[in-house]
């Protein structure tokens, strides 16, 4: 009997253990392997290593940027030398400072980028609002119209616009971007209008209602309401606007010759500027020499615009979700 | 004097009515017009025109010699034409999958991803313009195991010969192309979260894998983002800096022989081109899109 009731414990433990066991080896499956697919360990494990993977490849060539700016000429023709250079030089970045005439071409390019941007966001706000809210008769050809100025490519209408900035002798200096800008058209201005659009559609309507039964005017609610409202919209758009202006080159390169020169054309002549003695075409020309002055003078470039990034990282990229672009 | 009246009261009725919204169209409206009509449609008339500059313009009507000469004559403008096409063909679903690969995965919950939320984003800020050009120009951007396994072979033997040269153009300035993905990421991604989470637990209680929740929830619900991503990603290559075919167009505006006119006329081909991509884009997916609704 006592041997019988000993058995008997002896088995409940062995069943309570067991049930332990495979209690805990499903906790360790539940988290190894996961309920969901990204869940797991494994699921988390292989997407680090295909997203890092990727990154690498992705940012690759900024790494061979950097890594070649900082090489001096003898390493940029020894072909044994890939990555890492025998020593670092800082000649190619002084160089690609005076070739650029950086300090003086930093300034075009940010008075032009920041100016534009501003007026985008005001007039593309307001365009938006307009078209969302307030009756506009036809307001599909409207919707139509814009459409149609995103479609465009600017190739088409280049020629044109020259003769009548010319016309108009905003030639040569920052009003060639900044009047179109002011008047609704700067660059992707209809993309801009669109995000308004979709933002100001998403809001409640009874805030207007509020304010009109007070009195308010179109203008005063436009003002005091609807843009502080849309201030993640006006972020994104301000941002995203500033970016462009900054790298852009195709309008510049048509529209300012002389004088007032951004950064993104002092580039595109930079080679000139290191070889005086190679004139004309030298676009084909891939001079080992001048690589790490030109890979420099690209870094100097894009440096700026990266800080920017780095700083208001969060705004950039929550900031298109929240603004509703999407819906 | 009924009548008049009546009159200014109507237009009483359509200023209060529509006064505010066209003032907040006003300089839109005016832009419009002075930026984008008068040029649209000035470039429509040289096309149809041989144009003489020489101070002052000079205009003699051609009809449609200009779009017959870029076909028959000029024996650049077709091959680049086509080989554009080839590329766009070949680089706008590759970029759309890319983002759409990229997208899901960083949709997923895990510490960190903002960081490569981040990452993926970077390019857009500076692969515009000049810079890319430059990088091009040095011919970075190759993907490693391109050269080392000697893909050329294999691509002719599936392919075909005549787009070898394509798909090996493209292939070997894969990052740099994909670096356009970065608007594309972002646009998948806020467009996953329209998706509620209910309907994920739900068909996990009916005992779907993720696989299967993978193509019967979030592939038809991102179908609006696919298409949306391909009108942006056409339109975004417009202005890609290796388009052969816009560098034939600024050529040929400054030669004697040719001229603005038939610049023009090259411009609108190409823009025709485009539209008709993009209405292809629109009929298959705008298709897609309204039968995914009905279903829903």
């Amino acid at each position: 009997m006592m041997s019988g009731l000993k058995a008997e414990i002896a088995r409940a433990r062995s069943g309570i253990q067991s049930l332990f066991w495979s209690r805990r080896a499903q906790k360790v499956k539940l988290m190894v392997i996961g309920r969901n697919i990204s869940d797991g360990l494994i699921a988390k494990l292989v997407l680090y290593v295909l997203l890092s993977i990727v990154a690498y490849l992705y940012l690759q060539p900024i790494l061979y940027m950097v890594s070649t700016m900082l090489k001096p000429a003898t390493d940029l023709l020894d072909a044994t030398v890939r990555w890492i250079p025998r020593e670092v030089t800082w000649d190619n970045i002084t160089k690609a400072f005076h070739g650029l005439q950086y300090p003086n071409a930093l300034l075009v390019t940010a008075t032009i980028a920041i100016s534009c941007s501003l007026a985008s966001v005001i007039i593309c706000s307001m365009t938006g609002y307009a078209m969302a809210r307030l009756s506009v008769p036809f307001k599909w050809l409207f919707t139509g119209l814009i459409i149609l100025t995103f479609l465009i490519p600017p190739q088409v209408v280049i020629i044109p616009l020259y003769v009548i900035f010319s016309k108009l002798g905003l030639l040569n200096s920052i009003f060639v971007f900044l009047v179109p800008a002011l008047l609704g058209q700067g660059m992707k201005a209809a993309l801009f209008i669109f995000i308004f659009m979709q933002f100001f559609k998403s809001q409640p309507q009874s805030l207007e209602e509020a304010a009109k039964l007070d009195g308010a005017s179109t203008a005063r609610l436009f003002v005091g309401i609807m843009l502080p409202l849309a201030r993640s919209a006006c972020l994104v758009v301000f941002l995203f606007s500033f970016i462009w202006y900054w790298n852009m080159y195709y309008e510049p390169s048509m529209f300012l010759s002389k004088g007032f020169t951004p950064l993104s054309i002092r580039l595109d002549m930079l080679e000139e500027v290191l070889n005086p003695t190679l004139l004309g075409n030298t676009r084909t020309i891939i001079n080992p020499i001048t690589e790490g002055t030109k890979m420099a003078a690209a870094f100097m470039i894009i440096l700026p615009p990266i800080l920017i990034f780095i700083i208001l990282q969060r705004w950039f990229v929550s900031g298109i979700e929240r603004s509703g672009i999407v819906e | 004097m009924n009548a008049k009246s009546r009159k200014r009261a109507e237009l009483k009725y359509h200023v209060s009515r529509y006064g505010t919204g066209l003032l907040f169209m006003l300089p839109w409206m005016i832009g419009f017009i002075l930026f984008v009509l008068i040029p649209v449609s000035w470039s429509l008339f040289m096309a149809f025109n041989k144009v003489q500059v020489g101070g002052t313009f000079k205009y003699e009507w051609v009809g449609l010699r200009n779009f017959r000469d870029a076909f028959l004559k000029d024996n650049i403008f077709p091959v680049e034409l086509i080989t554009y096409f080839q590329q766009m063909l070949l680089m706008v679903p590759i970029i759309v999958l890319f983002a759409l690969l990229i997208s899901l995965m960083l949709n997923q919950k895990f510490p960190g991803r903002f960081i490569f939320r981040a990452l993926f984003f970077l390019p857009v800020i500076f692969a515009t313009g000049q810079v890319l050009s430059e990088l091009f120009a040095q011919g970075v951007g190759d993907v490693p195991f391109l050269e080392q396994y000697n893909l050329e072979p294999l691509v002719k033997k599936y392919v075909g010969a005549q787009f070898t040269e394509t798909v090996m153009d493209v292939l070997s300035r894969a990052v740099l192309i994909l670096w356009y993905s970065g608007v594309q990421i972002l646009i998948f991604i806020a467009g996953f979260q329209t998706i509620p989470a209910s309907v994920y637990e739900a068909v996990r209680i009916d005992g779907a894998t993720p696989w299967d929740s993978f193509w019967k929830i979030t592939l038809p619900a991102s179908m609006p983002f696919i298409s949306l991503n391909m009108l942006y990603t056409i339109i975004d290559l417009f202005t890609f800096p290796l388009n052969p075919v816009l560098a034939h167009i600024k050529d040929n505006m400054f030669k004697a022989n040719t001229g603005y006119g038939y610049a023009s006329a090259l411009a609108w081909i190409y823009f025709a081109f485009i539209f008709i991509l993009i209405a292809i884009v629109l009929g298959v997916f705008g298709r897609k899109m309204k039968r995914g609704s009905v279903r829903a």
